[in-house]
């Protein structure tokens, strides 16, 4: 129960302060509006006026993405750079844990991106917000977000041990985007990237979340094929820490940037 | 070497080194020319799947487009990246023509851009199975260059506006994904509303993209002339902009002594 309450408390205290950044807020609201707008004008060109509603989740759950992306891949860096790497590393619990809540924050701020582009989609171009069970997408989203921020943990210690890890932040966009069938469905896609798709909580996560809003298919199984690759992502990336902690420390590289 | 063309040349490259953030191998390959690829791939695959146009449409579009990302953001660096690294004093003391030293920068980054759009048309085209006529070759890499000057004029106006508005890369950011938007690469110019129309033909990209559609669906280089002006025109309009600007934005930081503020 404790665990669970510096997990919540911590994701808290980072969420806030990363929503005190206006380029982050800025980012997070603006940009996914731009691609939802831009998924709108497609799909009405593409004669599929009836899908502009998993156009706007689609584009709202790449937001979610990003900011996953770009928050955890940069979360131990971001430490770092504002001097706290050395508190957190002190603190007495896991590496893991104190990283995390850092990885949920960065999660839990991408559902602006989410927020936005349902508002938007309402607000401008009119799209109900008839989900075909309501229910399922108030879990599924909170779910998926869920499952993306322990996700977030092992990009967060992989990244840690490559110099180059904003690179690979740069590229890794919009590769998971489309194999994890955000918007493109993955059956259109070459048959090669299924399995990585299958692999990826991400694709569980938008699976799980399209299945609620249009109703495609049962959206428990997905959520919970996601949520447990997810916790697999989580251990993975606690061990990964861990080790990456310890190095560390024997290296005398904490603070090094 | 003359004194100017000195400044220009080897003052462009010089700035680029030290200011482009993205110049180690790791960050280049990545960043500009997988990235740029995979955002091809994933509109697409996404046109495909809607059957809003063919894969040379996307193709096409999407390699004029892939120069604007180092341009956009390397004009951003031209000028924010000096005020970072404490260096904008220096420079705005230096007796020589702040119109050529600035303008001199866009220059690597247009090569840059240009080295970046023919690195995707040729992987893209590689990958989707694109023909590209080979007597289009020529004009296509022509309208590539001034896509890529376009880009890079564009980019320095958003760094003239760093001078001003601290959130420069804010900026930056939303107009590489406007680009997206209002360009007509992704989205057919003829289905977006007549206010994203007019507001995109402003634009870089929009034109060049048109004019290099042509080429490859083998109408010519007479076909593509007008749209070639036309973001030739755009280019030479950012430029004056930008110069404009830099001027403008200078002055007003040294009236206000916020030149350096972070």
């Amino acid at each position: 129960m404790r665990t669970l309450r510096m997990i919540a408390v911590g994701a808290l205290l980072h969420a806030k302060q990363l929503s005190r950044s206006p380029f982050e807020i800025a980012t997070a609201l603006i940009v996914p509006v731009v691609q939802a707008t831009l998924a709108v004008y497609l799909f009405r060109a593409g004669g599929e006026p009836g899908r502009l509603l998993e156009a706007a989740v689609g584009a709202g759950l790449m937001g979610v993405w990003s900011s996953v992306l770009f928050g955890s891949g940069g979360a131990i860096q971001n430490q770092r750079w504002q001097g706290t790497l050395e508190m957190i590393m002190l603190a007495p619990r896991p590496p893991a844990l104190v990283v995390l809540p850092i990885t949920l924050a960065t999660a839990l701020t991408g559902t602006y991106a989410m927020l936005a582009t349902l508002a938007w989609g309402r607000l401008l171009y009119g799209i109900p917000l008839t989900f075909a069970d309501p229910l399922a997408f108030a879990v599924a989203v909170p779910g998926c977000i869920i499952g993306l921020g322990m996700f977030g943990l092992l990009l967060a210690s992989t990244f840690v041990l490559l110099r180059n890890a904003n690179a690979l932040t740069n590229t890794l966009e919009y590769p998971i985007w489309l194999v994890s069938g955000m918007l493109v469905p993955i059956t259109a896609l070459p048959g090669w990237t299924g399995p990585i798709a299958a692999v990826l909580p991400t694709t569980w996560g938008a699976r799980a979340v399209r299945e609620a809003t249009t109703g495609s298919g049962p959206t428990w199984p997905s959520l919970g094929i996601c949520l447990a690759i997810s916790l697999a992502c989580l251990a993975l990336g606690a061990i990964m820490m861990t080790h990456v902690e310890r190095r560390a420390r024997a290296a005398a590289t904490l603070a090094l940037a | 070497m003359p004194a100017l063309p000195r400044l220009i040349g080897t003052g462009g490259v010089i700035a680029y080194r030290a200011l482009f953030n993205w110049t180690t191998p790791a960050m280049f390959v990545g960043t500009l020319l997988v990235g740029p690829l995979f955002q091809l791939l994933f509109f697409a695959y996404l046109g495909r799947q809607l059957g809003v146009a063919d894969d040379g449409f996307y193709i096409t579009g999407n390699a004029v487009l892939a120069a604007s990302l180092a341009c956009v953001f390397g004009g951003t660096m031209a000028v924010s990246n000096e005020r970072r690294f404490g260096t904008l004093g220096h420079v705005l003391l230096s007796p020589r023509s702040r119109t050529a030293v600035f303008l001199g920068r866009v220059l690597p980054y247009a090569a840059n851009g240009l080295l970046i759009a023919v690195t995707t048309l040729t992987a893209a085209s590689l990958l989707l199975g694109l023909r590209v006529p080979v007597d289009a070759l020529p004009g296509l890499l022509l309208v590539l260059a001034v896509a890529a000057l376009a880009c890079g004029f564009f980019g320095l106006t958003l760094g003239a506006i760093g001078l001003r508005f601290r959130d420069v890369w804010l900026v930056s950011n939303v107009s590489v994904a406007l680009l997206l938007l209002l360009t007509g690469v992704n989205v057919p110019a003829a289905r977006l509303p007549a206010w994203m129309r007019v507001t995109g033909e402003l634009l870089p990209v929009t034109h060049a993209a048109e004019a290099a559609r042509r080429l490859v669906a083998g109408e010519g280089f007479q076909a593509a002339a007008p749209q070639l002006a036309a973001e030739l025109a755009i280019a030479v309009g950012y430029a004056v902009l930008a110069a404009t600007l830099l001027k403008l934005f200078e002055a007003e930081s040294r009236r206000r002594a916020s030149l350096d503020t972070l």
